[in-house]
């Protein structure tokens, strides 16, 4: 082959080289890098909440300036206001929403006599349907039902309910050795008053407001309480398509003429989740946008380079050409010579890119970069060389080895 | 021959279009990418009040109890109320304020208008003074009310205009929640970036939302006001009812001191350890002594809030800036590379090196000059887009003079950094070799 005299003729001409080689090699660094959180980042934000059909879910918060004096009948009003309401398939309230992002945090306990709590995890309450309205899927025991349902005067009683429904997640975590949840009893807390919670069913999944990134994401437990407040949060699941219609619906009913109530919040669970992840995709927007500027801008790079070659060597190249050299021969050697640069940046690259990586590791407390995305962007980084490379080349290739008799 | 240069520059700009369109289009896009993520970056950790930053102080007390204790563990953000009561009768520091926030409807005067929903602060009369916010109509309230619980109201602008309209409401009664308040003062225009005041809220976190109006810390207590945004209890529940909760070690109320310099750091966090040991004593405080005093930027960054986001992404940004600079290089080398004729035609009548090396490294940066208009609109551009994110983003996405004047700079200094090795690889052309293979 024709390596040798490429690298002598590289070796007397190396700054255009040594340029393409440490653009190609920081280009790899950053784009490995990107890729990986842009992975990372389309992962995290595409776990499944445990709703099922989340684009017929939404929920509204209303609330009065003073608390009203007939606080759960007016709740329950509501919720019969809501549920006759067409479109509506099932209406529950809830202190908190998935992916909420702002809601109760509470510290479980098997036996108060622990001082380490068994699992930090999401503390929802209901007086309705949830399970159902959410599209929970129960995989053992039995749902919530009215007759669970404590009234509580929140902050003037610490009663907090006393059954519960846990997402499997929880389950697994409180009874490693895979035993059976139902049944078995819990605590909020391990005050001496802690609340008790017996188990009677567990949910394959349901996140937590805070969706957090490891398993405590799905911590979530479920109890019956009718709160007592001057405010209530309804979660509404629609007939399919009809989710913004239902929406304005509800919203003037809940505010019609003689009501006191105020919206204070209301939201689609396609925008809860939109929000929940929004740092997210815009990360994820940004780091594709750099990637793809980056490539083009590299590709240019070779094309210039390149073609600034074939011009210095037009000369030289109708002289092999006239000495009898194919046309391939002239393109190999472009394409062979490219490899050789493209291959040492990739080297370099290869280096960079963990270097990289060691630093947002350490610095930014990301994860570590798996060997297979330099192994992916290696090759991308291969391809667009050659790609990159093949328009100067095949000029090269063309030109006459006429012009090996002109003299400039 | 600087503007003689300099017209050569411009002119050469047209000769291979394509090649200087590359190079222009490279750098400024490097540019953008790099100083519209480097803004927000910038807008997030500035100093939101330069002059005193560093004589402002939060202090942190460790009251959880000693289940899982963990010794030397960071306490948390927040006070109870009864160390926000010592901690403002200790006389420490040149002033002492407590804030914390809540969630109310105003009722406006007029019954056609529908309550608004607020978000405002519970604080001291010291406040206003300790944060120099400015003051449109009236006054702070005074220390008397403090004491006295009395039923007072400072409104934010916009919240005043939308009661009131623009006129000025000092005097005035409006109520909040079921009691009536009067109006003593109305903000200036006063958006802190970050809100440093009050970074823990529950109403838009360090760069996003603003409070709608400010009553007196004792009144909001004696109202039986609860807190929006974090309440942490440790093991033992407190008791029931709003006295109970203000009694037990729930932390929910954020405190600043103001010291009279940057030395009273060490005065104010002796005092504190001092004061947490003899809580220990007395049996208040469960943990051995764990206290922090930090000043504005300090707690600034202990609350992390510059994103970590935005910094891997200004990190990426200048990285993309040195792989365009690189290739710009390699662009620039091509060009005058293609001109060695020229350069060797102009040794051979007489130009010194020197002179060479001027004209090109000015055609360089002329390069970089032409990039730096077009960075500096695709740097808009950029800002733009990220402003789109959210609320909070629009607030720090935004170009001051510094940063303006910035971009410029890194333009024209890009290009002179990728000018100059094919300069000095222009001047290193030998005349005679030139002129002899024309």
């Amino acid at each position: 082959m024709e390596i040798r005299p490429i690298v002598s003729a590289l070796l007397r001409n190396k700054t255009g080289a040594l340029l393409i080689a440490a653009q190609i090699a920081l280009t790899l660094a950053i784009v490995s890098n990107a890729a990986y959180i842009i992975r990372d980042r389309v992962a995290v934000s595409s776990r499944p909440s445990g709703i099922d059909d989340e684009s017929r879910i939404f929920n509204i918060t209303v609330g009065s300036i003073d608390k009203p004096d007939d606080a759960i009948a007016q709740q329950k009003r509501e919720e019969q206001l809501l549920a006759a309401l067409p479109g509506v398939e099932s209406v529950a309230s809830s202190n908190q929403v998935p992916l909420g992002q702002s809601g109760w945090n509470m510290s479980l306990f098997l036996d108060k006599a622990q001082t380490e709590s068994s699992a930090h995890m999401a503390f929802y309450f209901t007086p309705g349907p949830l399970v159902k309205t959410l599209g929970l899927k129960l995989i053992e025991g039995r749902d919530l039902i009215e007759a669970d349902v404590d009234e509580i005067d929140m902050g003037n009683d610490n009663r907090l309910g006393h059954v519960a429904v846990i997402s499997q997640a929880l389950a697994r975590k409180l009874f490693p050795g895979g035993e059976s949840a139902t049944g078995e009893h819990v605590f909020v807390g391990n005050a001496a008053d802690a609340p008790e919670y017996e188990i009677v069913g567990v949910v394959e999944r349901l996140q937590s407001p805070w969706s957090q990134h490891g398993d405590d994401g799905e911590y979530s437990l479920i109890t019956a309480i009718r709160p007592i407040e001057s405010y209530a949060n309804y979660i509404v699941r629609t007939a399919p398509g009809q989710v913004d219609r239902v929406m304005r619906d509800a919203e003037a009913a809940l505010t019609r003429p003689g009501s006191d109530r105020q919206v204070i919040d209301k939201q689609t669970m396609t925008e809860t989740r939109e929000q929940r992840y929004r740092a997210d995709s815009a990360m994820v927007w940004m780091l594709v946008t750099v990637t793809v500027l980056l490539l083009l801008v590299t590709a240019s790079g070779i094309v210039g380079m390149a073609t600034l070659w074939v011009n210095q060597r037009r000369k030289q190249i109708g002289v092999r050409r006239a000495l009898g050299a194919r046309r391939f021969d002239i393109l190999r050697y472009f394409l062979t010579e490219n490899l050789l640069i493209s291959s040492a940046g990739i080297a370099l690259g290869c280096v960079l890119a963990l270097a990289l990586n060691q630093l947002l590791v350490s610095r930014m407390e990301l994860a570590r970069l798996p060997l297979g995305y330099l192994g992916g962007g290696s090759l991308a980084l291969w391809l667009l060389g050659v790609v990159a490379v093949y328009g100067p080349a095949w000029r090269a290739a063309v030109i006459s080895p006429a012009i090996a008799t002109r003299s400039a | 021959m600087f503007r003689y240069y300099l017209q050569l520059g411009f002119r050469s700009l047209r000769r291979n279009p394509v090649l200087t369109l590359l190079m222009v289009i490279t750098l400024s896009v490097g540019v953008a990418a790099s100083m519209s993520t480097y803004t927000v970056l910038h807008m997030m950790s500035g100093d939101p009040i330069p002059n005193k930053s560093d004589r402002l102080f939060v202090p942190q007390i460790d009251t959880g109890n000693m289940i899982g204790y963990t010794a030397g563990e960071e306490p948390d953000d927040q006070l109870s109320y009864p160390d926000t009561q010592r901690l403002l009768a200790s006389g420490q520091g040149v002033r002492r304020t407590a804030i914390f926030g809540i969630n109310s409807a105003i009722t406006p005067e007029r019954a056609d208008m529908a309550p608004l929903l607020t978000d405002g602060g519970a604080t001291t009369s010291d406040f206003f003074a300790m944060f120099e916010v400015p003051f449109r109509y009236g006054n702070p309230w005074h220390a008397e009310d403090d004491a006295r619980n009395s039923d007072v109201i400072v409104l934010s602008r916009a919240t005043s205009e939308k009661l009131f309209g623009d006129v000025d409401p000092v005097g005035r009664e409006l109520k909040l929640g079921d009691a009536s308040y009067r109006v003593v003062g109305v903000l200036g225009e006063w958006e802190p970036l970050p809100r440093y005041y009050r970074i823990i809220n529950g109403n838009g976190g360090a760069f996003a939302g603003s409070d709608d109006f400010f009553i007196p810390f004792s009144a909001a207590v004696r109202h039986e006001k609860r807190n929006s945004g974090n309440n942490n209890c440790s093991g033992d529940a407190p008791a029931a009812g709003y006295a109970g909760w203000i009694a037990s070690d729930c932390t929910w109320i954020q405190f600043w001191f103001e010291g009279a310099s940057a030395d009273d750091q060490f005065v104010i966090k002796a005092w504190l350890d001092n004061y947490a040991a003899e809580q220990l004593r007395l049996g208040w405080l469960k943990r051995p002594v764990n206290t922090r005093l930090r000043n504005t930027m300090q707690w600034l960054k202990h609350l992390e809030v510059v994103g970590r986001d935005s910094r891997i992404q200004a990190w990426l940004a200048f990285g993309f800036l040195l792989v365009c600079l690189v290739n710009t290089v390699g662009l620039l080398l091509a060009k005058f590379s293609a001109r060695a004729g020229e350069v060797g035609v102009r040794r051979a009548l007489g130009a010194t090196r020197r002179e060479i090396f001027h004209q090109y490294l000015i055609e360089a940066s002329v390069v970089g000059l032409v990039g730096a208009a077009l960075g500096l609109a695709l740097s808009f551009a950029g800002l733009w887009l990220i402003s789109k994110q959210s609320g909070a983003m629009a607030a720090v996405a935004r170009m001051d003079w510094t940063m303006l004047l910035a971009t410029v700079l890194l333009s024209v200094l890009a290009s002179l950094i990728a000018g100059f090795l094919p300069t000095w690889r222009a001047c290193q052309v030998r005349p005679a070799l030139q002129l002899k293979s024309q």
